[in-house]
């Protein structure tokens, strides 16, 4: 990006967008970092007016400490470099180097260290916060040539080190993968010494962007990936299974296949973190169960869901799957290791992100495994991911049971159905991910960042339910959340979402239930907008109002009475005093 | 206006939204507030991505109008 672009990024914003205030924490003058900052994260949140306060020059400990009492931001973004540990380690500075100088500059680092390290924990929740650590080459003021380290640029480094894994163990504060920005910036190219000290921007133009991008990404990242569906062939394993047989496919070193079992260790990976790994081959059934008996494939069997096996057109085995997994083709990474294949699918589907396995060229399979990661990787994982697929498939379950019973009454009131229902989770992050990556069943399709939540659930009145479903067929975990307020007899709804996966199960009726039974109201106002996917939801609201909603609406007790069918749930509640106290 | 004019107006518009465009001409560090040292710094990197070539941060000081600009500009091209 160029200066030029990022500015014109930052005007094209409209002037009644909600704003999104950031504090910058650094101690050198921001100048570009600041301009393409805004401009990156600009593009991440379209919907919002980005603005930048920097904090004071020289001083990135007393800036956060002032955060500290105030937090009227939306995220701070800290740029950590060596002068903010000693001003010694400053090129502008005038102190002096040499051999005492720098085992001195070690202790005070270490002093200094701590001081922000207690000022990024006393910063209140709600401020998405993001640590870039120093990205720029120690001065030459050790008694070393450049080519060894001395002991105390190595002390240096992991007191830094520490001081950044002591800080995002208390998972508030998100630190920038150093990995990435070598792969981005080259060390050579960062520092440009005539900016540092004319202007006191230590950094190149290029690195100021490379920096800026990353630490927006972290701020706002993009939605991770639910879902990679596989080839088979020469894409999970090296070889042709209906020709070479399945025991003869290979995925190991000695037959110089590791490739494939390092992409089955990824996937294997990236399934355990709930992932969902679907598979779509050209194959003969009978082969691919074989080579799924083997016991020494490293992606295990059972994280893999569904499994189509045929001769037809995969683009027909990609659409069985997404509907299986009940998600959009724009959540889903389809692999395989021939371009028409890819080709198929993605006309097919448009949003799927089609990616070649590079069967022989290790570099680009290098970059491919480190692109799943980035597109499917998540900053957490919770005990619902783990849950995911199983529940997929005991859905696939539910599903054909409810097919072969008489009546659906019948069924329902012989699951054992358990709804529990959390009055008081404001802070927890598996709520917030629900929301923001539900479409279907979703009141409004409104996103939330982590400030703007908490206000929601914070506000006067505030009712937050956050509600998990087990039965017969095994657990779902959290699949569904309301957040509003209560005033007077009249609950306003802001946010109500449900997973797809809990769909027939009548958790909707029973939220709405609970809900009029908890507050005492007499009516709910849902703040209600169509988007692009949610008719489950249009459809359910139509099943009690008779009409289908076009904006916000209202839903009376008597209303909700007459048209809610039977509820067989055994229900359960949490925490309720907690919640409207 | 000639086209090095026309692509100064742009790199001051960009830097500067909020200047009208009649008072283009006549801007300079005394009649628009907004051109500080930060904003000196800017347009001099705009203008360097927008004509391609490198500018001496020891001349900034000396460019404090558009005219100046300019007339830094003609040249610089000159020369190039």
């Amino acid at each position: 990006m160029t200066i030029t672009e990022a500015l014109r990024i930052t005007q094209s914003v409209p002037r009644d967008a909600r704003p999104f205030p950031v504090t910058l924490a650094c101690g050198f003058t921001p100048l570009h970092l600041q301009t393409f900052l805004a401009a990156h994260l600009q593009l991440a949140l379209p919907d919002r007016k980005v603005t930048i306060a920097p904090g004071v020059y020289g001083d990135l400990a007393g800036t956060l400490e002032a955060i500290g009492e105030t937090a009227q931001v939306d995220a701070v973004v800290v740029a950590m470099e060596w002068p903010d540990l000693d001003p010694r380690l400053d090129y502008r500075n005038a102190g002096s180097w040499g051999l005492s100088a720098a085992n001195d500059i070690v202790a005070s680092a270490r002093v200094m260290l701590d001081r922000i390290a207690t000022a990024l924990s006393r910063i209140p929740a709600g401020p998405r916060t993001a640590l870039s650590l120093p990205t720029l080459a120690l001065p030459p003021l050790f008694h070393t040539p450049g080519w060894q380290a001395s002991q105390a640029e190595l002390l240096l480094r992991s007191d830094v080190l520490r001081f950044a894994a002591e800080v995002a163990q208390q998972g508030r504060i998100a630190v920038i993968n150093s990995q990435t920005l070598d792969t981005d910036s080259h060390a050579a190219a960062r520092h440009d010494l005539k900016s540092d000290l004319y202007n006191g921007l230590p950094y190149s133009i290029e690195h100021a962007d490379h920096v800026a991008a990353q630490l927006a990404m972290t701020v706002a990242p993009p939605p991770p990936k639910k879902g990679i569906i596989s080839d088979l062939d020469d894409t999970l394993w090296s070889g042709i299974a209906g020709e070479v047989g399945p025991e003869a496919v290979t995925w190991d070193l000695s037959s110089h296949a590791q490739l494939h079992g390092i992409y089955q260790k990824l996937l294997s990976s990236l399934a355990e973190s709930g992932t969902l790994i679907g598979v779509a081959s050209k194959n003969d059934p009978a082969v691919v169960t074989k080579a799924f008996e083997r016991k020494d494939l490293l992606l295990r069997p059972d994280q893999v869901f569904p499994i189509e096996v045929h001769w037809n057109a995969k683009s027909g085995s990609v659409a069985r799957i997404l509907e299986a997994w009940n998600i959009s083709a724009d959540s889903v990474i389809f692999v395989d290791d021939s371009p028409m294949e890819l080709a198929e699918v993605a006309a097919a589907h448009p949003g799927i992100e089609c990616v070649l396995f590079p069967r022989n060229d290790y570099a680009a399979a290098l970059k491919m495994f480190q692109q799943l990661r980035d597109r499917c990787g998540k900053e957490r994982v919770s005990k619902d991911d783990a849950l995911r697929l199983e529940s997929i498939r005991r859905g696939a379950a539910f599903r054909e049971q409810v097919s072969t019973v008489a009546t659906p009454e019948s069924f329902l009131k012989d699951i054992g159905a358990v709804i529990t229902f959390d009055f008081a989770v404001p802070g927890e992050p598996r709520v917030v991910e629900l929301v923001n990556k539900t479409n279907q069943f979703n009141l409004n399709g409104q996103r939330y960042t982590q400030p703007d939540w908490q206000k929601l659930v914070t506000q006067p009145g505030a009712v937050l339910a956050a509600v998990s479903y087990e039965d017969k067929f095994g657990p779902l975990g959290t699949i569904a959340a309301a957040a509003g307020h209560i005033e007077g007899r009249k609950l306003t709804l802001d946010v109500w979402v449900m997973s797809c996966r809990a769909f027939a199960r009548r958790i909707e009726h029973q939220t709405l239930k609970m809900l009029l039974g908890t507050t005492r109201a007499a009516e709910i106002e849902f703040r209600f907008a169509p988007t692009a996917k949610n008719s489950p939801l249009r459809e359910f609201v139509t099943t009690l109002t008779g009409e289908e909603p076009k904006g916000e609406f209202r839903l009376t007790r008597s209303q909700f009475e007459a048209k809610c069918p039977a509820l067989y749930h055994e229900v359960r509640e949490m925490r309720r005093a907690e919640a409207h106290g | 206006m000639d086209d090095t004019r026309q692509r100064l107006t742009n790199c001051f518009q960009v830097v500067f939204p909020d200047l009208p465009q009649e008072a283009l001409a006549t801007a300079s560090t005394a009649t628009v507030a907004a051109w500080d040292s930060i904003a000196a710094i800017t347009l001099m990197n705009v203008i360097e991505e927008e004509f391609g070539f490198q500018m001496d941060l020891d001349d900034l000081a000396d460019l404090d109008s558009f005219e100046k600009v300019y007339s830094y500009l003609q040249k610089r091209l000159q020369v190039a």
